[in-house]
């Protein structure tokens, strides 16, 4: 087995009208969220509460909202053309959807992991130090130790420690993405978006990616979509269901993969359904 | 560990070269377009050097190395006898210098980018980057109109329009309140009617605006919008994102459109001809000088040069049409190392221009 489940009590069930309280361990809370682009409806009146310190799947056909719910959370989709949200997502109570929130805030505390790996134009080195300088978070003299720790956290050390000044370009796919972890981790977020992170690598790189997940785990929260079923079997520890831009169900993974309540989420696990 | 072995496959499977077979060595039509496609350049570069070099060599032996620091431009006496010296003939008192000419090509194209550079990348930005879709189309057609105006007529405004304006009106002020100190001593003196190094240099930035901005301009939206949304992901302020990524990204491409327009600007003949006063034998002592260039004194002088018997005066022409096409290659040369030095840093592109 890959991994303990860690435990978590309470199943995160598709809250209905009537008990909107929010959750004692709930890191991210999403109340009556509805987004659009213009005058499609994208999402449709979306409740949940996602656990703290835990790997949370979002899985779902095609076109189901996803990565539009995603990247709303950390307000990516704003400079997008007739982009709108109703309802309110929230990170511990701060609500992240008002004119107010401070967006650079909310993404060192909520960062993302793209779909290709992304590095910046700068070495290895500055590519993991770009955000703790943009947010100021540590002297200089602790930049050093900084691109240690978070290589080694991510395993790229020993690879790269002799080419810390070198460019990111010219390492592998995998060991870009690893690269781009390291980054996001180095601003110590507390929520992790991920937009299916392994689906341009190969398998070795994928499994790096998934252990370091879940070693990783409970200091961060994870939200991984993905489409692959087996991905989130094995990585996650809750699992929720979009479809047609509803929440469909949601439930421990074992419980969705197992026993599914709706019949949507039966064909969808099923393979029946893209 | 495994990645790592994963990415020296990649390396090797790269060097043996599978995919880059050798163009030459196959005898297919392709081969042979592509080979002559590839010499024909370098053959018609080597054929122009060849040819002027040796329209070139009478006035080489006779102005000798003092052509490139003497300030002299006197064509000599054309109705008395000729002369000979060092086995040349050439009319009684000639002598030639390239130097004003040099400086003022070099000078007027240096003063052209330090105003077109920061214009042009600004407004590649801004019509990349802040107008809405329609506008931006509609800058877009502009610049490439810019780009499309023929040289005359902007030689024409800056002689009729620009310069006088400019004199009037902005000159003076700079001229009288320039301290007289180093540098800012240029600024200073006679302001003149209008035609002169600067407004000339202006009117050179101008033109090359459209060929730095419309590159600049594909180069940003040529950029990943995954690599900036990253980015903005990670909490960096829109103008972090434009300097730490979007720039970087495109700078080994905004030196090679930059040298491409300094080379439009080092070679621009009609303009300046018509707005830099064609002044010969003098470097320009302040901004608002009087002076030439290479090309436009080319253009200019050609007419008079064909009536010197000896034809000591066009091969002059010549001389000076080498050093011009020498300065251009040597800006391309510089190009690319400054290019390779950029890319080798950390850049994904750059490599072909
Ligand atoms: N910028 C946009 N403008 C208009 N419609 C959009 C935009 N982005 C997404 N959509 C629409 O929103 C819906 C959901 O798209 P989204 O990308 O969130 O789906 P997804 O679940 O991530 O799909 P996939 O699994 O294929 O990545 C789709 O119908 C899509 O066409
Ligand atoms: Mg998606």
């Amino acid at each position: 087995m890959l991994h303990d489940t860690p435990s978590f009590d309470g199943d995160v069930k598709k809250l209905d009208e009537g008990s909107l309280t929010q959750s004692e361990n709930a890191v991210l809370s999403v109340r009556h969220l509805e987004i659009g682009f213009h005058a499609k409806k994208v999402i449709r009146d979306i409740n949940l509460d996602m656990p703290r310190g835990h790997v949370v799947a979002l899985i779902g056909p095609t076109g189901s909202g996803k990565t539009t719910f995603l990247r709303s959370v950390n307000r990516l989709n704003d400079k997008i053309s007739g982009f709108w949200t109703k309802g309110s997502i929230s990170l511990q109570g701060e609500e992240l959807l008002s004119k107010d929130t401070d967006l650079l805030e909310l993404r060192r505390k909520v960062g993302m992991l793209f779909q290709r790996p992304n590095p910046f134009p700068m070495s290895i080195k500055e590519n993991v130090l770009a955000g703790v300088k943009a947010h100021r978070l540590a002297p200089k003299s602790q930049h050093d130790e900084i691109v240690r720790e978070n290589l080694e956290k991510v395993g790229l050390w020993k690879a790269v420690q002799d080419r810390l000044n070198d460019s990111p370009f010219r390492l592998s796919g995998g060991q870009q993405q690893l690269l781009c972890l390291a980054r996001s981790l180095a601003v110590q977020p507390e929520v992790l978006l991920l937009d299916e992170p392994t689906s341009a690598l190969d398998p070795i790189s994928v499994e790096a990616v998934e252990n370091l997940l879940r070693k990783l785990v409970p200091e961060i929260t994870f939200i991984v979509v993905t489409h692959s079923l087996a991905q989130a079997r094995r990585i996650s520890d809750h699992t929720m269901f979009f479809y047609d831009g509803k929440l469909m169900e949601s439930g421990e993974t074992e419980n969705i993969f197992t026993d599914p309540q709706m019949p949507e989420t039966q064909y969808y696990i099923s393979g029946r359904m893209g | 560990m495994s990645i790592v072995e994963t990415s020296a496959d990649d390396a090797k499977n790269d060097a043996t070269g599978r995919f880059h077979p050798n163009l030459l060595g196959r005898r297919t039509p392709i081969a042979i377009i592509s080979a002559i496609a590839t010499t024909v350049p370098a053959i018609a570069v080597i054929a122009v050097l060849l040819v002027l070099l040796s329209k070139a060599l009478p006035a080489i032996k006779y102005n000798g190395v003092h052509f490139l620091t003497s300030t002299a431009w006197n064509p000599g006496n054309f109705y008395a006898n000729p002369v000979v010296t060092n086995g040349v003939e050439h009319p009684i008192l000639a002598k030639y210098g390239v130097w004003p000419l040099l400086a003022g090509t070099l000078e007027s194209s240096i003063i052209a980018l330090i105003f077109a550079l920061p214009l042009s990348v600004g407004a590649a930005f801004i019509v990349a980057k802040k107008l809405p879709p329609r506008l931006r189309s509609i800058a877009s057609t502009f610049l490439e109109l810019l780009a499309g105006i023929p040289s005359v007529i902007f030689g024409l405004w800056g002689a009729l329009t620009l310069g006088p304006i400019l004199s009037k009106h902005i000159y003076p002020f700079f001229a009288h309140h320039a301290p007289n100190i180093i540098f800012f001593r240029l600024f200073r003196g006679n302001t003149g009617n209008g035609e002169g190094l600067l407004t000339s240099a202006l009117v050179l930035g101008i033109m090359v605006i459209p060929i730095i901005a419309s590159t600049t301009r594909d180069l940003i939206t040529a950029v990943p919008r995954l690599t900036e949304e990253g980015a903005a992901a990670l909490g960096f302020t829109e103008w972090e994102i434009t300097r730490k990524v979007t720039f970087p990204w495109i700078s080994a491409g905004v030196i090679g459109a930059t040298v491409l327009g300094f080379a439009r600007a080092l070679g621009e003949t009609m303009a300046v001809a018509m707005v830099s006063g064609a002044v010969l034998g003098t470097v320009p002592h302040t901004i608002y000088s009087t002076y030439s260039t290479i090309a436009a004194a080319i253009v200019t002088q050609l007419d008079s040069a064909l009536t010197d018997a000896t034809g000591l005066a066009v091969e002059t022409l010549a001389e000076a049409a080498l050093i011009l096409m020498a300065v251009t290659l040597l800006a391309n040369v510089a190009a690319r190392y400054l290019v390779k030095r950029v890319s080798s840093t950390s850049l994904p592109i750059g490599k072909g221009l």
